[in-house]
């Protein structure tokens, strides 16, 4: 290792490419060939970073970690030493979160030019900085950048959203604002409190001054600032109580848009989680409080998703359901509960997609996503309906797919910690998941017609077609080859986790 | 003293009145499995609460079960309740942060 550090050069690029994509998409507004050859390319060349990138961090000031013994810079993000540095780390969890992110974006643009008429460019850039956000909150390892990451990822979420262009979409891009406002605040009183206790704006120094120094009767401020902490995760990842609020932003924008909008929410949720696990961790009570959260937003998320009687908003409910498995796992805080919780947020960013995109195709087949009345899709196009099943077995964590093996995680890390309760809630949940989809996929392809007005049907762009296949195919390999993906997240999981005491 | 059959018919009975109409429309079967599943979902989140004492766990399970007699059916409660309209998530906000205070201030 080179004593003298040099930044990463994957890492700017990861974040300046969506951000100078966005301001030129922007300025071309409506020239739709041109946008989508811009930000297909963008897209791809993103995953291409990601995926040959080595790993390292790109620091703003300060330096790397110090290695006492040969006083030379390293990149061992388990050494504890002091790093003193506004940084970002890019390792094999930031490698597998963002690469998959950028398979997402991919089959979104592609989508989303192929179907958009009007005001692409403003839309697309909106898509673009998300992904920024979403990157930089995976890759940050100091308090200020993650605040600004939150801040600019809560705005650009109303963007997507208000880019839908209905009434509903804007009203509910106004509400989630509103409380951005609340949770935006709420997280810098947090990071202020924490610097004002440690003195670090580093992620991992502050760590380490919290382990390594007694806090006495000051450290009441971390309880204090815990509480900010949460209502911030609340907030971006749309858990209970802000869930109607996330649901409703879920349910009113394109399904595309949706697509890439709970990427982004899950991620967040996941990277968001780990710095909440590794700075409030080890106090009493606060892995139970984030626990009771998650199974509050899973049961309230699929219960809602019951009583949907669109499948656009069924859908939302789940995403939002589905969100809670994802923090279950993170707040046991375990090995096996971090490995199961990061895995089903990238399963679940997965077959989430590829229900999307069947709700989008249903577009073309009229528009009509209201299960009210039966349309007997299944007869026009039935290679539809074939996804759409494909994509709900794996939703329900029915094997051969993706989310039958992260489910199976889940269930055992909280076996494993005592917690059986918990075990039942998640196999509840994949239950309930699969009925209220179900319920869905009966009345819009499998029931007859009611009425005998025909079913307007246009063409289905091609891209829909590839995408919605190649997810299906990636559910499928990732269910069979789990450690495809399992081998990026076990290492930081063992670094990060805590046993769970009961 | 009451029979068990008697017993069985009159919550039979009591439940039954909730159904209003048709009890096998699309809607209605959502309501219904909803309905099921919050009832089961709150006597395990009663339960839950057994790690952080088990006499508080008992307590609040029975309170829970007389709850749902009382209350049902609470999947309509639920549904108002799930409101976006901002004043109520925000009520909600402030209590969740308030309790999220509590506990973990009661940890220490």
């Amino acid at each position: 290792m080179s004593a003298y550090p040099s930044n990463l050069w994957s890492i700017p690029l990861l974040v300046v490419i969506p951000i100078l994509v966005a301001v030129v998409v922007n300025l071309i507004y409506n020239r739709a060939r041109l946008i989508k050859v811009i930000s297909l390319a963008s897209a791809i060349c993103l995953a291409l970073i990601t995926l040959f990138s080595s790993y390292g961090y790109h620091w703003f000031t300060g330096q790397p970690a110090l290695r006492p013994e040969t006083l030379t810079f390293t990149f061992d993000p388990g050494l504890p030493a002091w790093r003193l540095a506004l940084e970002f780390y890019f390792g094999p969890l930031q490698q597998a979160m963002i690469f998959i992110m950028s398979l997402i974006l991919i089959f979104v643009v592609a989508v989303a030019t192929s179907g958009l008429t009007k005001r692409q460019g403003p839309y697309m850039g909106m898509i673009f900085l998300l992904y920024a956000s979403a990157a930089i909150i995976i890759m940050v390892n100091d308090f200020y950048h993650l605040w600004i990451a939150v801040e600019i990822g809560s705005l650009v979420v109303a963007g997507v959203v208000v880019g839908s262009g209905t009434s509903v979409s804007h009203k509910a891009a106004l509400k989630y604002t509103f409380f951005s406002a609340l949770s935006g605040a709420g997280l810098a009183i947090a990071l202020a409190l924490i610097l004002g206790l440690t003195g670090y704006p580093n992620i991992s120094d502050a760590i380490m001054y919290i382990q390594s120094v007694n806090l006495g009767e000051m450290s009441i401020i971390l309880y204090v600032a815990f509480g900010f902490f949460v209502l911030s995760w609340i907030y971006a990842g749309g858990l209970a109580p802000i869930h109607p609020l996330k649901s409703e932003v879920y349910g009113a924008s394109f399904p595309h848009g949706t697509a890439m909008l709970q990427t982004q929410s899950k991620l967040m949720l996941v990277a968001i989680g780990i710095v909440m696990l590794r700075v409030f961790g080890n106090l009493p009570f606060v892995r139970e409080v984030m626990l009771a959260i998650s199974v509050i937003t899973m049961m309230l998320g699929v219960v809602m998703a019951l009583i949907q009687t669109d499948f656009r908003w069924i859908l939302a409910y789940l995403i939002v359901s589905h969100s809670g498995l994802v923090t279950v796992g993170i707040s046991l805080g375990t090995t096996e509960g971090l490995v199961g919780g990061i895995f089903q947020a990238i399963n679940d960013v997965i077959y989430m997609t590829v229900l999307l995109l069947c709700c989008e195709a249903l577009y073309y087949f009229g528009g009509k996503t209201s299960t009210r009345h039966s349309l007997g899709l299944a007869k026009k196009a039935p290679w539809l309906g074939v996804a759409i099943i494909l994509g709900t077995m794996a939703a329900s964590g029915i094997p051969p797919f993706n989310g039958f093996q992260s489910e199976i995680i889940l269930i055992q890390a909280s076996l494993k910690a005592g917690l059986p309760e918990v075990a039942a809630v998640i196999l509840m949940v994949s239950v309930t998941t699969f009925i209220a989809l179900f319920r869905a996929i009966y009345r819009l392809f499998l029931k007859p017609p009611e009425t005998s007005e025909p079913i307007v049907e246009a063409k289905v762009p091609m891209v829909l077609h590839v995408g919605l296949w190649v997810l299906v195919a990636i559910t499928l390999i990732i269910g069979i080859y789990p450690n495809i993906v399992v081998s990026f997240i076990t290492p930081v999981a063992e670094a990060v986790s805590l046993p769970w005491y009961l | 003293m009451v029979s068990v059959e008697t017993l069985f018919d009159k919550v039979k009975k009591w439940i039954s009145s909730f159904v209003v109409g048709r009890g096998y429309t699309n809607m209605m079967t959502g309501y219904m499995t909803g309905e099921l599943q919050s009832l089961v979902f709150a006597l395990i989140l009663a339960s839950f609460f057994r790690i952080f004492s088990i006499p508080l766990g008992m307590i609040l399970l029975v309170a829970v079960i007389a709850g749902i007699f009382y209350f049902a059916p609470i999947i309509t409660t639920l549904e108002k309740e799930n409101s976006n309209d901002l004043n109520r998530v925000l009520f909600w906000v402030v209590i969740y942060f308030a309790v999220i205070i509590a506990v973990t201030l009661w940890g220490r």
